[in-house]
């Protein structure tokens, strides 16, 4: 519940269409009690009437034609605002959601999957819209109206009154909650089953060439069977609980009926009140439960919502890995890098950078080699800030990047990381994602220099053919440097490249190499690579052993940072 | 090599969905029969329980009566109600098992049509769309089997057999239930058919609406770093917007139909209350004896009863457009539905039988002719080449010219035209497991799934044993990085290869072919994540590990090129003998050179 409670500042905001909503519900059950008990009433007084002349006939049946229409009208505008209610409330959740998890990026991946993240984002999101809709109304207007109901029938016949109110209450409030109790775990393993039903699909998708190569498929085919059967049997489970709790409802709507039957013989006798009030009471009884019934439906659910909400809860909060310093400094001009003493490792007992130095002067172009898995992503990273040093500082034209916003520095500084996907669109969405306003030709020219152009002027329809997700439908090769000239057309003054031309054949990295200085002129570079190197590529190449760095074969000698002093190898880590 | 964007397969009509949904039933079982019989049972004692409850009124009211006379009537009616709750009961849980079963066979149904397919098929889909199909869409089965099949049924049957019942205590009331009811379905039906259009359109939007969640979750980071947060959230809340648009227009076309519904129900229950009231008091006379409170306040416990079937029915009306959609997205996502005849048979394909024969195989291409998923560029175009048993090759090339195409045609994995001869077998005509097992592969860009390093490996061989994993993980140079790591083999990896660098994660990969034992080893660019040093390491380990069988490496790298037998270079869709290159270091005599 905690976790649903998290969420109200989202209901607040639709508290007017809710209270619509809550209106036209409670119109609706107590039209529907008057409809009934009028009936009742109407029908048993016309049989007991003698003189026909007397009875007023009009009066009642009008009533009845009134209330009928009254609860058709009232129904169908309930269901209306109540539904858009939802939908509005559940497009708004996504959207900040997904807005929620920029700051947490990059979350800890190893721990979160993709195909559970989407899951969370889509169908956990749609299993909160049982939470107002169908939960909190209905148990709002039962319980006014069943309150309204139970007083009436007190003040006329009170040990009706006491059963049906009771009868009333458990049917609201203890089954609900019992039900709750019982299908919470059960929900929360449907939730989960399904996120990993989820999971196996997409793992079956993006594995499916491994799969099959190593004959794998049975296997895939048994983990995804476990999984459906897991949620088969918590699904199963939830709705055996439901319709327990439903033939309980039913169960106290008897009892209620039965009582009231009972007690209304003798106050009937005692002469308290007449046969036509009698009956009508007993059908508006009846026509009373029929909120009940509805109630429990959705509350068979709300297990299953609640684990949602606390999913949803769990990546929504935390403080982010990378914050934003509480009062940023503005990022002067310029485009200096300059790592001061960096120590980091992922694991902070072994260290992957050791009290690294590197200065790269503004318009500067450098690479650094190094074997894979020595650091040299890493190192890249840090300049974006998509982690922070555990010792020393990273600066950016002079200024320590954690001070600050992260949005000025991504504007600063650009990445060609290892892993950036293509996404499922045209090449000219993939392409303005580096630069949202470019022009056509800004778009050829990034194209032009990632050596891609050619490939997409071949294409009939040019800027505008579609890529798969992921790029699979593209070469490895066609992939690369389509995010390659994503990066190009970025305006940051800064641009670093991780393993820019894996996947190019060797004349093509040559040459693309040859070309950077030419496509990126002006900017500051930095470059990690295991390639060779052609003459003029890079000012500066360094290479990155046992965490620090030396210079390259062939190159100048290693900048240091001149201000290196004693008090900076102390800079906080946190 | 582009895509278009996934429509139903041209030319074919998709079959009709609604009988491709009823045949779904059998998968329910005997359950199925039960949730739709059960109800029917407990509407013959509801007739029983509204005619003890109006005659006890009657004898109340009308007669006099004390509480203890009437005592057995209040029993009798409380023990009816004890067994329709039962009933009740009963029939729901059964309905809701035979829908689980249903949609537990048909998601395994449909995951092992999409392992079935060849992967370039998959490639050129959504994940996230085709998850959706398989989790959600199937989910809205559920009210089908559950509540709208057994709700068909019992609004055919009910409202006639309650109005049969009727029509001895009252006939002009049962007369008018007896027409009013069946005018019902007739109304629906047609509000249903433009249900059916809005609903498709919303399937879509959420389906499109998962799809794009998939795709931009996974480069979450570069939109990041390229501040595009606020833009990619505009677009989430647009397809949010949008979807929300298309369910509220399939909302309403179902709300106005159980709103028609209930108008019509209102007035067959005033209708009945006014013609009752009206012969009480003497206006109408329409039978030939007086009418009693029993009779009537019978015909009026009734009157809703009769409608209610049909307003459940009205009210899982949109259950069953739904489950239309959803068979019609099916099939929109996985180019036709699932074939009835093929029963689901969970890990139908034998695990590949460790492969005795290490006998290095020769392969043959003759007239292979390759085209792009789409079918509009040409890859390879009439290729013919013969590569000796035993024989080490090198496809070279530009990047994006058809190595790894050739490859995966090789390994079945992509659409060909003409001939593939694996040891003089067509390639066709092998067997799945037997296939496999003669023939290894590793593509550009292999999949690191979420679980340790060894598990990652395991993937190779099922059954492979600690130490066999180590030596695999040692020849691929994966020991170098895992035994810095505290937990070795077992450190846990995220799904990609999260927590790895790019050439660690490749390297894991590539100690899966060291697991097995085939007579021709497909790879492609092994080594391009590699350094120099590391590259030659894992060139010697690969190299001894395929004597005596045949490797066809595709790279870029001229190290690799130059230790191998011959070198090919595809260019313009051919593939073309090429000069071997030179490696300076020591000359290796080797068998299988032709």
């Amino acid at each position: 519940m905690t976790a649903l409670w998290y969420f109200r500042p989202l209901f607040r905001r639709h508290a007017g269409r809710m209270a619509w909503t809550l209106l036209l519900t409670m119109l609706t059950l107590a039209a529907g009690i008057a409809l009934l008990g009028v009936s009742g009433w109407f029908l048993t007084a016309a049989a007991l009437s003698t003189a026909a002349v007397s009875f007023n006939l009009f009066g009642p049946s009008s009533l009845i034609r009134g209330l009928s229409l009254v609860r058709i009208l009232s129904r169908y505008g309930e269901k209306l605002v109540g539904h858009d209610t939802t939908l509005r409330l559940l497009a708004d959740l996504r959207g900040w959601l997904f807005a929620s998890l920029f700051p947490r990026v990059p979350y800890a991946a190893r721990d979160l999957r993709h195909g559970d993240l989407v899951s969370r984002l889509t169908a956990d999101v749609d299993s909160l819209d049982t939470v107002f809709l169908v939960a909190i109304g209905p148990v709002v207007t039962a319980l006014a109206l069943g309150s309204a109901m139970a007083v009436l029938l007190f003040s006329l016949i009170p040990g009706a009154g006491l059963i049906y109110g009771l009868a009333l209450l458990a049917a609201i409030l203890i089954v609900p909650t019992v039900l709750v109790g019982v299908t919470r775990q059960r929900g929360r393993e449907a939730v989960s089953a399904s996120a990993e039903t989820r999971m196996a699909v997409i793992d079956g998708i993006d594995g499916h060439s491994d799969l099959i190569a190593f004959g794998q498929t049975a296997a895939a085919r048994a983990a995804f069977a476990s999984a459906t059967d897991r949620l088969a049997l918590a699904r199963r489970q939830v709705g055996s609980a439901g319709a327990w709790a439903a033939g309980a409802v039913q169960g106290l709507a008897g009892v209620s009926l039965l009582g009231v039957t009972a007690f209304g013989i003798g106050a009937l006798r005692d002469g308290v009140l007449s046969g036509p009030v009698l009956v009508g009471l007993l059908l508006g009884v009846i026509a009373s439960f029929e909120a009940t019934a509805a109630i429990v439906r959705s509350i068979a659910k709300l297990g299953a919502s609640m684990a949602a909400a606390e999913r949803l809860k769990a990546i929504a909060i935390g403080r982010p890995p990378i914050a934003d310093p509480v009062r940023p400094v503005p990022l002067p001009d310029g485009s200096t890098v300059t790592f001061s003493n960096v120590t980091f490792g992922h694991d902070s007992a072994r260290p992957v950078l050791r009290g690294l130095d590197l200065t790269v002067p503004a318009g500067g172009r450098v690479a650094i080699l190094g074997p894979s898995g020595s650091g040299k992503s890493t190192l890249l990273a840090l300049l974006l800030r998509l982690q922070d040093p555990q010792g020393g500082s990273v600066s950016v034209a002079h200024t320590d990047i954690r001070a600050v916003a992260q949005r000025d520095l991504h504007r600063r500084v650009a990445l060609l990381s290892q892993d950036t996907p293509v996404f499922l669109g045209t090449i000219r969405e993939n392409l303005l994602i580096g630069r949202a306003e470019a022009t056509d030709a800004d778009l050829w020219h990034a194209l032009d220099a990632a050596r891609l152009a050619d490939f997409v002027r071949g294409t009939a329809e040019g800027l505008d053919a579609l890529v798969g997700e992921t790029g699979r439908t593209l070469s490895a090769g066609q992939a690369r440097r389509l995010c390659l000239a994503r990066t190009l057309l970025s305006e940051a003054p800064v641009l670093a490249f991780d393993e820019p031309t894996a996947g190019l054949d060797r004349e093509t990295e040559a040459e693309f190499l040859s070309d950077l200085a030419r496509a990126t002129r002006g900017r500051t570079i930095l470059l990690s690579t295991h390639a060779g190197l052609p003459e003029g590529a890079v000012d500066r190449a360094y290479r990155l052993r046992d965490g620090k760095l030396e210079p390259a074969d062939g190159f100048g000698p290693l900048l240091r940072p001149e201000d290196r002093a004693p008090q900076q190898r102390s800079a906080p880590a946190d | 090599m582009l895509i278009q964007r996934t429509e139903p397969a041209e030319g074919e009509t998709p079959p009709n969905e609604g009988r491709w949904l009823m045949a779904q039933r059998r998968r329910g079982g005997s359950a199925l029969m039960v949730a739709i019989a059960l109800p029917l049972l407990s509407g013959v004692l509801l007739v029983g329980q509204a005619f003890c409850l109006a005659s006890l009124l009657h004898r109340v009211v009308v007669e006099g009566a004390d509480l203890p006379a009437v005592t057995t009537m209040l029993l009798t009616i409380a023990v009816l109600m004890i067994t329709r709750i039962g009933l009740g009961i009963a029939a729901e849980r059964a309905g809701i098992g035979a829908a689980e079963r249903i949609k537990r066979s048909l998601r395994g149904m449909l995951y092992g049509a999409l392992l079935d397919h060849r992967p370039d098929w998959t490639s050129a889909r959504s994940s996230g769309a085709l998850s959706a199909v398989i989790v959600d869409q199937t989910e809205a089965l559920d009210g089908f089997f559950a509540r709208y099949l057994p709700a068909m049924v019992q609004a055919t049957i009910l409202p006639l057999a309650f109005a049969a019942a009727i029509l001895p205590v009252d006939v002009v009331v049962g007369l008018l239930f007896l027409v009013t009811a069946p005018l019902i379905p007739l109304f629906m039906a047609l509000v249903g058919w433009g249900a059916e259009a809005a609903t498709r359109a919303q399937a879509d939007a959420f389906t499109r609406l998962s799809g794009l969640f998939a795709d931009r979750l996974r480069g979450i980071v570069t939109l990041k770093l390229f501040d595009r947060a606020d833009s990619e959230t505009q677009t989430v809340v647009l397809a949010s917007e949008s979807l929300r648009k298309r369910t509220l227009g399939v909302l309403k076309i179902a709300f106005l139909s159980s709103a028609v519904l209930e108008f019509f129900a209102a007035l067959g229950v005033a209708g009945v209350a006014l013609y009752v009231g009206l012969t009480y008091l003497g206006f109408v006379d329409l039978r030939g004896s007086p009418l009693t409170l029993q009779a009537g306040l019978f015909c009026l416990l009734m009157a809703p009863e009769v409608y209610q079937p049909l307003r459940q029915l009205a009210a899982h009306y949109h259950d069953r457009a739904a489950a239309k959609a959803a068979v019609a997205e099916m099939a929109q996502q996985f180019g036709a539905l699932p074939d009835l005849a093929e029963s689901t048979i969970e890990g139908a394909l034998p695990e590949p039988a460790p492969a005795s024969s290490a006998l290095a195989v020769s392969v043959a291409l003759e007239g292979l002719t390759v085209y792009t998923p789409d079918r509009k560029h040409l890859v390879l175009d009439d290729v013919t080449l013969a590569i000796q048993p035993g024989t080490h090759i090198a496809l070279l090339g530009q990047s994006g010219i058809g190595k790894s195409t050739l490859l995966e045609a090789m390994a079945r994995l992509r659409a060909f035209d003409g001939k593939i001869l694996i040891g003089g077998e067509l390639l066709e005509d092998l067997a799945e497991a037997d296939l496999r097992s003669r023939v290894a592969f590793l593509g550009q860009r292999p999949r690191l799934f979420h679980g340790t390093i060894a598990d990652n490996i395991r993937l190779g061989r099922s059954g492979a044993s600690d130490p066999d994993i180590r030596i695999a993980a040692e020849r691929a140079t994966v020991m170098e990085f895992a035994c810095t790591l505290p937990e070795g083999l077992d450190t846990p990896i995220g799904e990609g290869g999260v927590g790895l660098s790019g050439g660690e994660a490749h390297r894991v990969a590539l100690a899966r072919i060291f697991l097995r034992d085939p007579g021709l080893i497909l790879l492609d660019e092994p080594t391009a994540h590699l350094d120099t040093a590391t590259e030659e390491r894992v060139i010697d380990a690969l190299l001894a590990f395929a004597v005596g069988r045949t490797l066809v490496v595709a790279t870029h790298s001229a190290a690799i090129a130059a230790r191998l037998d011959r070198t090919y270079r595809i260019a313009g869709g051919r593939v073309l003998p090429a000069a071997h290159p030179r490696w300076a270091g020591p000359q290796r005599n080797r068998e299988g050179v032709a």
